[in-house]
């Protein structure tokens, strides 16, 4: 009952939001250029670069949603509708998180497929780039989530937010900066950043090897969705009153 | 068993009491019209009795089911009308109420048989495949109220339903709500259009800064306030009629012009009707008509949250 109506949430995220332009330049034109203005120039391989393009495009896209249609939703009073029907808030927040999650999937291949057809990139182990693809983009559209409890109608309010968050975890994940060359002082931060593990966990089907073993990216990742889902639940109604 | 108790509910939102004390009780198939000036508390109380938000004290049953600890199993029970057309206007009027079907776990042949029987009833067939951004208001307010009803709920709760409306929708609108009362749907209705609440509720409340100020039936309501009677005329004059001239009748309390018509009140019909015949004469004025009327509902609401006077024979609450 309760994953059927979860699904019902996202289905009509999937048919209200995915063409948005302000989630198509968010979700997935900015992290491209974000990535052009980094990697470009600089002398790694391929190989070496697109688990990056993939993290950091899933970080944009899975948390890009939620952020924009929630507040849309609190305008229009249609978010009424959610919070007022015979589902748990944990349903709302699921189903909210799962148009996020298909979303970022969706736009994760195109990199994928581009380092295979554009960089013949090797894909060493499938497994842990599925888990990665699925697991990272689970947690950002939970952390996008997250983001939307803020009470406003307002996308910009809560993007500004977000965006507070996800610039400085690019360079403090692995992304561009290897784990062993960030200074002892940023280790700490890295160890907090969800991205630090699904960046790894990617890292690990196209390079074979991992800064930490996948079964603690796994269970980080794991975590993480686990903390977003319950304190997005607690928020949503703290805020509802 | 009641569809709807309200004890003792109070709502705290930091130093401001939003509710203090609110207790009612609504029977299953009562239409219950809920009256309020703004700011007195009617939203916080649907809030409450649909889940949305706790109440600080006191406790709220949907058909016996306590609305903080069973929540989901009250809210199966009940259709919500919000008072804005909360509608998704990049869907079609179908896909709308198919959401929501789904977000009330109605399964797919009932709620497809369901959703084409209400498109039916209220006028929306032939737009089922349009997106709603084309929508007039009254459309939209049909089909926000088709929505409400797709899980055939035993309690409705209507939230100014016909505010702002084409005659039409109006109509339709009405029509559903009386048929709905007769099948024995329990209707929970909020308005500021006191007629309306005159003509379909069993009872009314009316709250006042978060407060019961009187729960009774509209013909209970208006006999506690008989002092308010009135007698409406309209003059055909050679010179203007003023307000203040009429104020100058024995007996009359209070003039009010409304339109081409004065309405003089009064305790006493009988005397303001001879001075107001023997007004005209020394005007050399025609009297083309006259009426004598009882106190509305409305002259109850305005004595019980403008004025705030407690009157004797009403069930009032402090």
């Amino acid at each position: 009952m309760e994953l059927s109506a979860a699904w019902a949430i996202a289905k009509k995220d999937i048919l209200i939001y995915y063409l948005k332009p302000n989630i198509i330049v968010s979700g997935a034109l900015f992290p491209l250029f974000m990535f052009l203005a980094f990697a470009v120039g600089r002398p790694e391989a391929p190989s070496v670069m697109i688990p990056g393009l993939i993290a950091i495009t899933i970080l944009f896209s899975a948390s890009s949603i939620e952020p924009v249609s929630i507040p849309i939703e609190r305008r229009m009073k249609t978010f009424d509708r959610l919070i007022s029907a015979p589902i748990s808030l944990h349903a709302v927040v699921f189903g909210e998180s799962m148009s996020g999650f298909l979303y970022s999937l969706g736009i994760a291949f195109v990199p994928l497929i581009a380092g295979i057809v554009l960089f013949g990139t090797p894909i060493l182990h499938i497994a842990p780039l599925v888990l990665g693809l699925i697991l990272t983009s689970f947690c950002f559209a939970t952390m996008g989530t997250l983001f939307a409890a803020y009470p406003t109608e307002s996308p910009g309010d809560i993007m500004s937010m977000l965006n507070l968050v996800r610039l400085p975890l690019i360079f403090v994940s692995g992304v561009f900066i290897p784990l062993n060359q960030i200074p002892a002082v940023g280790r700490f931060i890295t160890y907090l950043s969800p991205l630090t593990y699904g960046n790894d966990l990617i890292q690990a089907a196209y390079a074979g090897t991992t800064s930490f073993s996948p079964l603690v990216d796994i269970a980080m990742l794991l975590i993480f969705i686990l903390l977003f889902q319950f304190a997005a639940n607690l928020l949503y109604r703290k805020f509802n009153e | 068993m009641f569809a709807i108790e309200a004890l003792s509910l109070s709502k705290q939102f930091g130093h401001l009491q939003a509710l203090s004390h609110v207790d009612f009780t609504v029977s299953e198939g009562e239409t219950f019209g809920f009256l309020g000036p703004n700011g007195a508390g009617k939203t916080t109380t649907i809030r409450i009795l649909t889940g949305i938000t706790t109440p600080t004290e006191g406790t709220a049953r949907i058909f016996g089911k306590d609305i903080v600890r069973e929540t989901i199993a009250a809210r199966k029970q009940i259709g919500i009308v919000h008072e804005t057309s909360n509608i998704y206007t990049d869907l079609t009027a179908w896909q709308n109420l198919m959401f929501t079907a789904e977000l009330y776990h109605v399964g797919k042949a009932e709620r497809e048989k369901r959703g084409t029987e209400l498109l039916e009833l209220f006028g929306l067939s032939e737009r089922r495949d349009d997106h709603t951004k084309g929508f007039s208001k009254g459309m939209k307010r049909r089909l926000t109220l088709a929505m409400g009803l797709i899980n055939n709920p035993r309690l409705l709760f209507l939230d100014e339903p016909t505010s702002g409306l084409d005659v039409q929708s109006n109509l339709i609108i009405r029509d559903v709500i009386r048929d709905l009362n007769e099948q024995g749907v329990t209707v929970f209705l909020t308005t500021h259009n006191i007629e309306e609440a005159n003509l379909a509720c069993d009872r009314v409340a009316i709250i006042n800064r978060g407060r019961i100020a009187a729960i009774d039936s509209p013909e209970r309501l208006k006999k506690t306030i008989q002092s308010v009677q009135s007698v409406e005329v309209a003059f055909d004059a050679p010179q203007p009629v003023l307000v203040e001239d009429l104020e100058q009748i024995p007996t009359v309390s209070e003039v009010i012009k409304q339109g081409d018509k004065f309405r003089l009140i009064t305790e006493d019909p009988p005397t303001v009707i001879d001075g107001v015949m023997a007004f005209a004469a020394a005007r050399r004025a025609r009297v083309i008509s006259i009426t004598t009327l009882g106190p509305s509902l409305e002259d109850v609401f305005i004595r019980l949250t403008g004025l705030d006077i407690r009157t004797k024979g009403v069930k009032t609450v402090d």
